[in-house]
C-alpha cells in the first residue's frame, strides 16, 4: 500500500508534465485541426532556453521560464505564420510543415547547447516532505500547483473570455466565425503561441526532473502525445486526466518493470486506446468548412 | 425597439459576379441590387447558384469576376471577416451555429466586432424578445437545439452583428411548414422595421411572401427578374418553383 501510493505520487508530477504538453497538442488541434509535430520540439527549446537563463544568466527560476515561454511563444507565431498559407490549400503539407520545423528546431538545439546535454539543478533546496510515511519531494508539488493554475488558466480564458470564446467559434465552424467578423488566421496564431507557451512551460519544468538535450522532445512528445490521445485528441480536461494517467503507469511500470518499462507503458495505452479510440472524452471538435 | 442597426442605411449594388470552381462555372455575371429597406429575393433549383453568389458576395469563396457597392464603399477587397463592420449579416445555409457553445455565447459572438458592454447586452434582450425560445435555452449548447431553434438562433445572431442588410441561405431548409411560418413572421416584422434582406430560397412561396423584388437563377444565371408580385404570376415561375 505504502509501496503504491509512493509510486502514485512520484508518477503525479511527471503526469502534470506530460498534460501540459498534452493541453498544448490538443488546443492546436481543437482550433486548426491541425497536430503540430514540431510541440516537443519546441518544448525540448523551452526546456533549453529557460535552463540556459537559470543556469548561465542566473536569473531567478521562475524569470527564467517566463523568457522561456515568451521565446517559444514567438516561435511559435512564426511557425504558424510560415504555415498559414497551406492551411486552405494543402493541409497533409501543413501537418509535414510542421515536422520539418521540428527538425530544424533540433537542428537549431544542437547547433546552439551542442551535443552533450545537462543537468539542470532544482530551484528548491528544502528536504522532502513526509506525509504519512510518503515522500515527497517539494519540487514536485511546485511542478503540479504550477502545472494546476496553467490548466484553470486555460479554461479560464476559454470560457470565459471573448477571445477564447472566438477561439472555440474557429474550432467548431470557420465560416460563420468569419462571418461574425474573426479573424481565423489571428485565433489560429493565438492558439499556436499559446501552445508553445504551455510546451515551454512543460519543457522548463521538467528540466531539473529530466536530463535535457536534443532529444529531449522525443521522449516528451511520445508521452504528451500519448496523453492527448488518451484523454480524447482535442478535450482539455481529456489532456489532464490522459497527462496523469500515462505519468503514473510510467512511474508504476518504471518501479515493477525496470527495462521494460516504457513497453509496459505504451502496451497499456495501446491496450486503452482500442477499447476506447477516441478517448477518454473523446468528441470531433473540428469542423473544416 | 429595434433590433437592428437600419437607420443609416445604402443600396447595395452587385455588378457581374462570377464564380469558378477550378474550370467549372457556378455563377456567371449576377447583377442585382438591394435599395434601403427593400427585399430581394434569389429563387432557383438545387444547384442554380443561389449560395455559391451568397458567399462570393460575402468573400467566404473567391469571385473570378464583378463589383459590389455598398452606397459610396466599394466593398469588392474587403475580407469575408470585414463585411460585418459594413452592416451585412450573413445567415449561412445549414444554420451552422458553434454547436458546442452556449446559446448566449453563439449570439455575444455576433457582436465580436464590438466591445460586450451594456449596449451590446440591450440587443441581446431584443433578440431574446424576437425569439423567446432562445431565452429559455440560453445556457443549452446550440448542437442539442431542434433544426427550427438553431435557425432562430442563426438569424438571432446574424442580427447581434446589427447589419443594415441581412442576408439570409435558405433559412427554410429541412424545417416543418409552421417553423417556416415561424420565420416568415419574423423576417416580415424585421422588414418592417426597415432592414433590408436579401434572401435565397428553394421555397418560392416564403421568398415571394417576404419580397418584393425576385431573381430566379438558372445554371449560374438570371433567368427572369422582376417584382415578386408579377414573378409569382408568370405561368412559367408558377409551374416549376410554385408546382402550380
Amino acid at each position: 500500500m505504502q509501496d503504491t501510493l509512493q509510486t502514485l505520487v512520484g508518477g503525479l508530477s511527471l503526469g502534470a508534465v506530460y498534460a501540459l504538453v498534452a493541453m498544448g497538442f490538443s488546443l492546436v488541434y481543437r482550433t486548426m485541426g491541425l497536430v503540430n509535430f514540431a510541440h516537443a520540439d519546441i518544448a525540448m527549446i523551452g526546456a533549453y532556453t529557460a535552463s540556459t537563463f537559470y543556469l548561465t544568466s542566473e536569473l531567478p527560476f521562475a524569470v527564467a521560464m517566463v523568457v522561456a515561454i515568451v521565446i517559444t511563444g514567438a516561435i511559435g507565431l512564426v511557425i504558424e505564420r510560415v504555415l498559414r498559407p497551406l492551411e486552405n490549400k494543402d493541409f497533409d503539407l501543413m501537418l509535414i510543415g510542421t515536422i520539418g520545423f521540428g527538425i530544424v528546431l533540433q537542428a537549431l538545439a544542437v547547433i546552439i547547447w551542442g551535443t552533450t546535454g545537462r543537468a539542470v539543478p532544482s530551484p528548491l533546496h528544502s528536504a522532502p516532505l513526509d506525509v504519512l510515511g510518503i515522500r515527497v519531494r517539494t519540487y514536485d508539488l511546485l511542478v503540479m500547483a504550477v502545472a494546476a493554475l496553467a490548466v484553470v488558466g486555460l479554461a479560464f480564458f476559454l470560457s470565459r473570455t471573448k477571445r477564447g470564446a472566438a477561439m472555440q467559434a474557429v474550432a467548431m465552424d470557420h465560416e460563420a466565425a468569419t462571418a461574425v467578423g474573426i479573424d481565423v488566421g489571428r485565433s489560429n496564431a493565438l492558439a499556436f503561441a499559446i501552445g508553445a507557451g504551455l510546451a515551454a512551460l512543460a519543457g522548463g519544468l521538467v528540466g531539473p526532473m529530466l536530463y535535457v538535450d536534443a532529444s529531449l522532445g522525443g521522449a516528451l512528445g511520445i508521452k504528451g502525445f500519448a496523453a492527448a490521445m488518451l484523454g480524447g485528441f482535442g478535450s482539455i480536461h481529456g489532456a489532464v486526466v490522459g497527462g496523469i494517467a500515462i505519468g503514473v503507469l510510467d512511474s508504476y511500470a518504471a518501479g515493477h518493470f525496470q527495462g521494460y518499462s516504457v513497453l509496459v507503458t505504451f502496451l497499456v495505452f495501446t491496450a486503452a486506446i482500442m477499447i476506447r479510440p477516441t478517448g477518454i472524452f473523446g468528441e470531433r471538435t473540428v469542423s473544416r468548412a | 425597439m429595434k433590433v437592428t442597426g437600419a437607420d443609416t442605411v445604402q443600396p447595395l449594388a452587385v455588378e457581374g459576379l462570377s464564380v469558378h470552381y477550378g474550370g467549372v462555372c457556378a455563377v456567371s455575371s449576377i447583377g442585382f441590387t438591394v435599395e434601403p429597406g427593400q427585399s430581394v429575393g434569389i429563387i432557383g433549383a438545387n444547384g442554380a447558384g443561389k449560395t455559391s453568389t451568397l458567399k462570393a458576395l460575402m468573400g467566404l469563396v473567391p469571385r473570378s469576376g464583378g463589383r459590389i457597392r455598398l452606397g459610396d464603399h466599394d466593398l469588392t477587397r474587403v475580407k469575408a471577416r470585414d463585411m460585418v463592420r459594413h452592416g451585412i449579416g450573413y445567415v449561412p445555409e445549414g444554420r451552422h451555429v458553434f454547436p458546442g457553445l452556449s446559446v448566449e455565447k453563439n449570439l455575444l459572438l455576433g457582436a465580436y466586432s464590438r466591445a460586450w458592454d451594456k449596449e451590446t447586452h440591450r440587443q441581446l434582450d431584443e433578440v431574446y424578445a424576437l425569439f423567446p425560445v432562445l431565452k429559455e435555452m440560453r445556457e443549452r449548447l446550440a448542437g442539442a437545439l431542434s433544426g427550427g431553434q438553431q435557425q432562430m438562433l442563426a438569424i438571432g445572431r446574424a442580427l447581434m452583428t446589427r447589419p443594415r442588410l441581412l442576408v439570409l441561405d435558405e433559412p427554410s431548409m429541412g424545417l416543418s411548414p409552421k417553423l417556416v411560418g415561424n420565420i416568415l413572421d419574423v423576417l416580415l416584422k424585421l422588414r418592417e422595421e426597415g432592414l433590408s434582406l436579401l434572401l435565397v430560397e428553394q421555397n418560392a412561396k416564403l421568398t415571394f411572401g417576404v419580397t418584393s423584388h425576385c431573381i430566379v437563377m438558372e445554371n449560374g444565371e438570371v433567368a427572369m427578374s422582376g417584382t415578386s408580385a408579377a414573378l409569382s404570376h408568370d405561368p412559367r415561375v408558377r409551374e416549376v418553383y410554385l408546382g402550380l
